[in-house]
């Protein structure tokens, strides 16, 4: 090989642009190592959080400064890109403190467990940073195998090897139509990067290229679940092992709307209608059907469905409007922000729950939970007000942002139907903290009285991230977009 | 001390006192709660007795940057008092004790928890009617949502799951809607800064003017609740607590009278004239149609929730008139309806602790064993149809002047509402103090208490003061409703220029 590429590839700029990506990869494997070393699994955990660290201080370092471009424009580092990467460490961490303790006779696979969920997360890196069609797969599988796998990890229970099938079989489909969209691109523009494609504006025109961004768009609208895409979601969600569902529910979706925004630019304007029309119908879908859930993990479940909608919308304004401005990008990082603390927190304390009595949390099971977990309910009912929407959280300005996007684009009607459509969801998060509250306990088989430490503190830090976010959100709206 | 900020976060500060002490100390509970509102009140009432009346400037402003929203608007921290919220403010610092000592009878399960959100409640009232910001404000509006949904879904009666929920769901949907107007408005305008705003949403073309009016309109229509939006209200009443039941008769509903005057005529001159005779009608509508409401119920609490859906019709038509007399004399019902209504929760609330019934055939002839408790109840009745004398009397005649001033024949239909209410409370009154004692467990009714009796005299001294002496309330209102009708003036006047084809800027110049 031509010695000049090889210096230019493996530039100072290159190790800086990949550092997030490079510090988890390094993780990966050094867990891979310490496993297979008799005495050194004791520092599996240090290894893992050492990673995190590592690839959130990489991405502190792109945060500001000039977009970095490398890999002949097909991978970017910006302050975008870095913040995507914090928040993917964010929902990473969220998940598997919430998960300590939670797998039982499992437990023994807890390396493997790690190795895997450290894999998916630097392929969530991986996703955000691409601008071009093929590494965005490569991080795409980076991101699904690992997954498939945890969602059967409990391979003793039956509904854990059917989610992890189910999300096998569905996935595997997306991933071929996401591949056949690639090609049918490449065969209208002749390019897989999309800067080029950009360039090339006006053969996004042509009827192949079209039809592939199509094929991509309903891959990518499978992995944040919007209509009719999003039929897998419940089933997996509440088969997966907890910590598994909570990665998948703020990580995945939050790195399919990474990737889905630069991508949606490429896009042309008359397709707003379209996009929201779809975003409408999948906020609609995902409150109606959470309504009726009894089980937690699938109301939360129906409920990430309706929020990709409304992250959607933001899409569709930007569409509509001048997509240069950047405003659905700063949007939609700002709500997926709050979304990661929110739904995350909630994610999370479900799997405590789930982890200390052993059942499926249903509103049933948390029947007057504030009388022994005062503590846990005020911090549910908090993320529930929050994913509603309601003012002094971060979920309230998330709203604001993204149905700003919408209203300055001219589609009042879109946004009064979005936000009508919004107050459906509150009927379940009230329902929530109706049960926590307002309700007396059930017979027998009480939720256990004694907190854990770590995810009680995970769950006190989620909270004060989504009050903060919502208080005193100067410091973000000014530094992250 | 004497501030704003002060005003709107002690109850918070004391909240968070409540919360930090153990949950078995009642007495400290109810102690600090007392003494935080008690302290609110005193400041609440300095700033309105300092508060100079004939200006329609901010006073007691305090502003700070809070954060910037996309496109550099710069959202603020900003607490202003003025002619429209001064009244206001003070009904609600002075109801803040009273309620707390209403909560001795009742409230005896959870004390912490009812402390800790009837202090952020007060917060959130204060901060709504004291915002001028309209971020702030819709911050504060929403918030106050929260504490009611629990005070009414913990501590309230049978149906309380379904009433809580109800309430929420219907106003919450109002109050989405009208979060597209902030958003469509904050955007259009450029700030968020209420003052400006007006200025900027006042000189709107009307139709913008309308579409965003009917976005804020709704949700306020709903809180007050305006006929066709009121069935949340007399579930919720009837299943709240007392001290729940008094809050939201006293100052929630408020809320959304107040955001008809500010955000709705206020900002929207041109879009109210337009709206005027809609408003004015439903109004009307909800005067009759509550009263007939009320006439048919056989639960006193419901039937005093739904005489609210009445009186507030009076406060909307009166509004709606756009005339000097009907914006304040539905100001001074703002602060009446709170105070008489207020009283009557508190009076059901009282008898319903020692008996276990609202219903009205259950009483009879209680006037013999319980004097004091029926001298209150003839005053608040009497307050509340509006004799001569007491506060009711002032603000409806107001009101039915202004309106006759618009519409003879709507004020004709609304002072039907005024016999009929007479005809409603009188006869429950009737029913419930005098003639035979019919029902034997009423014999054994002891007569209210000293604490019962403390809490409620300083509304009846504030009725029979507002009664006598009207104008030392109605003065403070004075600037600012004379700005508020300068508003509609202009935009009546450009609104006949375009009809008449007169250059609109000649006389947008002569109107300022």
């Amino acid at each position: 090989m031509n010695q000049a590429i090889v210096d230019r590839i493996l530039s100072a700029q290159t190790l800086l642009a990949t550092g997030p990506f490079l510090a988890l990869a390094l993780g990966v494997l050094l867990l891979v190592l310490v496993e297979t070393i008799p005495f050194l699994d004791r520092l599996r955990p240090v290894v893992f959080l050492a990673a995190l660290a590592g690839a959130a201080w990489a991405a502190t370092r792109t945060m500001t400064g000039p977009t970095l471009w490398v890999f002949e424009d097909t991978y970017v580092a910006n302050s975008t890109t870095s913040w995507w990467s914090v928040l993917f460490v964010a929902s990473t961490l969220i998940a598997w403190i919430f998960g300590k303790r939670y797998y039982r006779e499992e437990a023994r696979f807890q390396g493997e467990h790690d190795i895997l969920l450290l894999t998916a997360a630097s392929g969530l890196v991986l996703m955000a940073g691409a601008r071009d069609l093929l590494v965005f797969f490569v991080g795409l599988e980076m991101l699904s195998v690992p997954l498939y796998a945890l969602c059967a990890f409990r391979r003793a229970r039956r509904d854990s090897v059917e989610a992890g099938m189910k999300y096998f079989m569905l996935g595997a489909f997306a991933a071929a139509i996401f591949l056949m969209g690639a090609a049918l691109m490449y065969a209208g523009t002749g390019t897989l990067t999309l800067s080029t494609m950009q360039a090339r504006g006006e053969l996004l025109e042509s009827p192949l290229a079209l039809t592939g961004a199509a094929m991509l768009l309903a891959s990518l609208f499978f992995k944040i679940s919007v209509f009719p895409f999003h039929l897998w979601v419940p089933d997996v969600y509440q088969g997966a092992p907890s910590p598994v569902t909570t990665f998948m529910a703020i990580g995945t979706k939050a790195g399919a709307f990474a990737f889905l925004l630069p991508m949606a630019l490429l896009l042309p304007s008359r397709s707003a209608g379209l996009i929201a029309a779809i975003a409408l119908i999948t906020i609609g879908v995902g409150n109606l059907a959470a309504l009726v859930q009894t089980d937690l993990k699938r109301m939360l479940a129906y409920s990430g469905v309706a929020h990709a909608g409304t992250m959607l919308l933001a899409i569709a304004g930007d569409l509509h409007g001048d997509p240069q401005t950047g405003a659905a990008s700063q949007a939609i990082l700002f709500y997926m922000a709050a979304y990661v603390f929110t739904a995350g927190g909630a994610f999370g304390l479900v799997t405590m729950l789930e982890a200390q009595t052993g059942r499926p949390v249903t509103i049933e099971s948390i029947r007057g939970l504030q009388w022994r977990r005062p503590g846990v309910a005020a911090a549910m009912a908090l993320f529930m007000l929050s994913l509603g929407g309601i003012p002094a959280t971060g979920g309230f300005l998330g709203k604001y942002l993204v149905f700003s996007v919408a209203v300055r684009a001219e589609m009042i009607p879109v946004a009064v139907i979005g936000v009508l459509l919004s107050v459906v969801a509150l009927g379940y998060y009230l329902r929530v903290v109706v049960a926590m509250f307002m309700q007396p306990e059930v017979e027998g088989r009480p939720v256990p009285s004694e907190s854990r430490v770590l995810p009680s503190a995970m769950a006190l830090v989620c909270a004060a991230m989504v009050l903060v976010l919502g208080v005193l959100p100067g410091w973000f709206l000014e530094n992250v977009r | 001390m004497l501030n704003l900020t002060n005003l709107v976060f002690l109850p918070l500060v004391g909240a968070l006192l409540v919360a930090a002490t153990p949950s078995k100390a009642v007495g400290l509970q109810r102690g600090i709660t007392l003494l935080v509102t008690l302290v609110t009140a005193w400041i609440g009432l300095a700033l309105c007795l300092d508060f100079d009346g004939s200006t329609a400037a901010i006073q007691f402003a305090e502003d700070a940057r809070w954060f910037t929203l996309p496109g550099r608007i710069d959202v603020h921290y900003r607490l202003g008092m003025d002619g429209l919220s001064v009244l206001l403010v003070g009904l609600t610092a002075v109801l803040g004790p009273i309620v707390v000592l209403s909560t001795w009878g009742h409230i005896h399960q959870r004390v912490k928890e009812f402390m800790v959100w009837l202090l952020v409640m007060q917060t959130g009232m204060l901060g709504t009617f004291l915002s001028l910001d309209l971020v702030l404000f819709y911050f504060f509006w929403e918030v106050s949502l929260v504490p009611l949904y629990f005070i009414l879904g913990i501590w309230g009666g049978e149906r309380r799951l379904y009433a809580t929920i109800k309430f929420f769901l219907y106003t919450l949907a109002g109050s989405f809607v009208m979060l597209i107007g902030v958003i469509w408005l904050i955007w259009t305008a450029g700030t968020t800064d209420v003052m400006r705003l007006m200025d900027v949403a006042g000189r709107l073309p009307v139709d913008t003017q309308i579409w965003l009016f009917s976005a804020f309109a709704l949700s306020f229509a709903i809180k007050v609740p305006v006929m066709p939006f009121h069935t949340w209200l007399p579930d919720a009443h009837t299943e709240a607590p007392t001290s729940g039941s008094v809050i939201l008769a006293g100052v929630l509903l408020k809320m959304g009278t107040y955001g008809l005057l500010r955000f709705g005529l206020s900002m929207f001159p041109g879009a109210a004239i337009e709206a005027a005779p809609w408003m004015m009608a439903l109004g009307v509508i909800g005067i009759v149609y509550g009263a007939l409401l009320s006439m048919a119920q056989t639960d006193v609490k419901r039937l005093i929730a739904c005489s609210s859906v009445s009186h507030l019709g009076y406060v909307v038509v009166g509004l709606f008139a756009l005339t000097q007399a009907g914006l304040r004399g539905s100001l001074l019902q703002m602060v009446n309806h709170g105070l008489s209504t207020g009283l009557l929760f508190l009076l059901i609330g009282m008898i319903y602790e020692r008996r276990h019934t609202r219903a009205l055939d259950q009483f009879g002839g209680i006037a013999a064993v319980m004097p004091i408790f029926a001298l209150f109840l003839v005053f608040a009745v009497l307050s509340s149809v509006g004799l001569p004398g007491l506060n009711g009397f002032v603000g409806e005649y107001l009101i039915l002047l202004g309106t006759f001033q618009a519409s003879p024949w709507l004020a004709a239909i609304a002072v039907t509402g005024v016999i009929f209410g007479a005809v409603y409370l009188l006869m429950a009154t009737r029913k419930m103090l005098f003639g035979p004692l019919v029902h034997s467990e009423n014999r054994a009714l002891t007569d209210l208490g000293a604490r019962e009796i403390g809490l409620m005299l300083p509304i009846v001294v504030l009725c029979v003061w507002i009664g006598v002496q009207p104008n030392a309330f109605l003065s403070r209102t004075d600037g600012s409703l004379r700005d508020v009708q300068a508003r509609i003036d202009r935009a009546r006047a450009v609104r006949t220029a375009s009809l008449g084809e007169i250059p609109v800027h000649r006389l947008e110049l002569e109107g300022r």
